[in-house]
């Protein structure tokens, strides 16, 4: 997905922007009461939290796949499909069911990395196959319908609130962002993580071994889409393999690119990207609060993804200027 | 000289194995053909033409984006589905005014993905999915949330999914704007700077190519083929709302890709398009026949899209 030959160095301060936007959106939630007459609670953080807990790894997972110069289509079906095995196989054990989800998760990831490194493959195809594959296999699991899970006291355990603002899922997801923000910046994998989306030709030669790294990539990916997905399942303990669209990639191609991570690759991490989650999350929470219907909120997440893609996109300062003396902006490369 | 002695030898592995591929799906399809009751007959492969029809307008006009380079669009289902909604409000104008403000508002959208694309060199997928999100919003928001029906006293529109000599209108707009795009990309100038800019970005720019011209040309001709489709389904069904959305995007794109265009543009064809789509619309067809239900439908479609990119790839490289 990275066009080298037209990538271009962003300024310093876009390294902020993700906890710009977020402070804007903490600001624009403390305003509420000013507006309506009512007053932000604790629950409000608790769903926004919750909310995080819900999408908050799938733009993780997504993110790590950006950074490496990859894209992966199939989260939003492996977020269904982690889902329904970890209702169907965990009727007994709820732990048993998510290291089936997890375990199903890692097998395809291995299948669609695999095949993405093996044969040099451009990603976005590779994952849109795996995506109807992937979404094939969840409806035949579920008989092409929703299933239910008898075991509802789990969702209610996994839900209750801690402190008052987090709960099980949404501690288990800040977790996992804390070490994957350690991991990224202080270990070598981080580094060369970055080094194959920023140069890969550079990373190859320099000795990373780019294939194993990318496929753990993909392993990742499905991971970070799964649990999320069994986690929500047995919150609402229920299952479906109905295609929800582009729902959870939307968000998550949304909060990770408002959250820093460059789509020519090399950039980005952990903590910018739970900023970016945070924005959306609290952004939600309002338009929950103003009872703004579902459309609002489409309308200004599709806006925000169109909006930042085009802030990322590599050649707009260079149109402006060329634009302004009247040349086609190809002219310069 | 050299080029005898160091011919590749995956070539003729590629080849091999895309031959072997081909054969398989071949019999597959035969004896699918042959074993499946009620596939041999003539309803059955009006229902296949049918439906190859208003996935295959779609998929022949995305051809031009894979062909152009910039991989495909993720907004194609959408689009369609808002110009059926469009479509079948603006029939209250007459049917002429109908379609020519779908197909005008159809390549707009378009044009406006494609000037991002190529002007500023935002990323194809992630600008579409975006503009996905936006015009769901945008079709709630002024739909209310209703689907939207033909006026009462209108029904010039009911020609155009009435068969014609035997067969559905959809069926000969199919085949009219295949052709006429395929005579378009293999014979104008417009068609020779797609594939140029498809096979190579660098030169391209360096031969002062209008990219930017191109780029928008490339989506508007895409999303201008999704809003004539759009026409024919809202006409089909008479009754519009986001829930056309389906899998037209999926489709679309699998048609692309199981035709075995080159993703990363270049090399390709609209008649391969065109025959992946109606490729797809027969394995579906016997699928469901069959008994197998969507779940299988989904998965087989998947499968075949993942084995085409990679003998598709492979062959490519050892070229």
């Amino acid at each position: 997905m990275s066009r080298p030959e037209t990538r271009r160095r962003r300024p310093g301060g876009a390294e902020l922007a993700p906890y710009a936007i977020l402070a804007i959106m903490i600001v624009a939630l403390v305003l509420v009461p000013v507006v309506t007459q009512y007053t932000v609670r604790t629950a409000n953080i608790y769903d926004i939290f919750q909310n995080f807990a819900s999408y908050g790894l799938v733009a993780l997972a997504l993110g790590i796949t950006i950074i490496a110069g990859e894209f992966d289509l199939s989260v939003s079906s492996m977020y269904l499909f982690g889902g329904m095995v970890a209702v169907l196989s965990g009727a007994s054990s709820p732990v048993l069911g998510i290291a089936a989800a997890l375990g199903a998760a890692i097998a395809v990831g291995v299948v669609q990395g695999g095949l993405i490194a093996g044969f040099r493959l451009n990603s976005m195809p590779v994952t849109l196959g795996g995506y109807l594959v992937v979404l094939g296999i969840t409806y035949i699991l579920g008989h092409n319908k929703s299933v239910l899970y008898d075991n509802y006291t789990v969702g209610l355990r996994l839900d209750e609130p801690i402190l008052q603002i987090f709960s099980i899922r949404s501690l288990v997801s800040l977790g996992i962002f804390v070490v994957a923000a350690l991991v990224l910046r202080y270990l070598r994998v981080g580094r060369d993580l970055r080094a194959i989306g920023g140069d890969r030709r550079a990373a190859r030669v320099a000795g990373v071994r780019v294939d194993r790294l990318l496929i753990g990539v993909f392993v990742v990916s499905a991971l970070g889409a799964a649990l999320p997905g069994a986690l929500l399942s047995y919150s609402l303990a229920t299952a479906s393999p109905t295609n929800i669209g582009f729902d959870v990639l939307t968000f998550s191609a949304t909060a990770a690119l408002i959250g820093g991570v460059s789509l020519s690759g090399g950039k980005g991490g952990a903590v910018g990207i739970a900023a970016g989650v945070l924005s959306l999350s609290v952004l939600q929470e309002i338009l929950a609060i103003l009872r703004s219907p579902d459309y609002v909120s489409s309308l200004i997440t599709g806006g925000l993804l169109v909006v930042v893609t085009i802030v990322w996109a590599p050649n707009l300062s260079e149109w402006f200027r060329t634009a302004r003396v009247l040349r086609p902006a190809e002219e310069r490369t | 000289m050299a080029r005898v002695g160091i011919e590749p030898r995956p070539l003729r592995l590629a080849d091999a194995a895309l031959a072997a591929w081909i054969a398989i799906l071949a019999g597959v399809t035969v004896y699918g053909a042959a074993t499946t009751t009620g596939f041999l007959t003539v309803s059955n492969m009006k229902a296949i033409l049918t439906a190859a029809s208003f996935v295959g307008i779609i998929a022949v006009g995305l051809t031009v984006i894979v062909l152009s380079g910039n991989l495909f669009s993720l907004a194609l289902g959408q689009t369609a589905a808002i110009s059926a909604m469009v479509f079948l409000y603006s029939l209250r104008w007459g049917l002429a005014a109908a379609i020519l403000l779908t197909l005008v508002l159809g390549l707009a959208i378009g044009a406006a993905q494609g000037f991002v694309v190529g002007a500023w060199g935002a990323n194809p997928i992630i600008v579409t999915i975006g503009a996905a999100g936006l015009m769901e919003g945008m079709a709630v928001w002024l739909s209310h949330g209703q689907s939207i029906v033909p006026p009462v006293d209108q029904t010039s529109w009911e020609h155009l999914a009435n068969p014609v000599l035997g067969l559905p209108a959809p069926v000969y707009v199919f085949i009219v704007v295949t052709v006429l795009l395929a005579v378009v990309m293999a014979r104008t100038r417009f068609g020779r700077q797609i594939y140029l800019l498809g096979e190579n970005r660098v030169a391209a720019r360096a031969a002062a190519l209008p990219i930017t011209l191109l780029t928008v040309g490339a989506f508007g001709i895409a999303s201008l083929y999704t809003a004539g489709s759009g026409v024919l389904i809202g006409a089909t069904s008479a009754n519009a709302s986001l829930l056309l959305v389906g899998s037209y995007t999926y489709d679309a794109i699998a048609a692309a890709l199981v035709g075995g265009n080159a993703v990363t543009g270049g090399r390709g064809s609209i008649a391969r398009t065109a025959a992946g789509a109606i490729f797809i619309a027969t394995i579906s067809d016997m699928l469901l026949l069959r008994g197998y239900s969507t779940g299988a439908q989904i998965l087989v479609r998947g499968i075949i899209v993942v084995v085409v990119v990679v003998l598709t790839n492979l062959r490519e490289r050892s070229r």
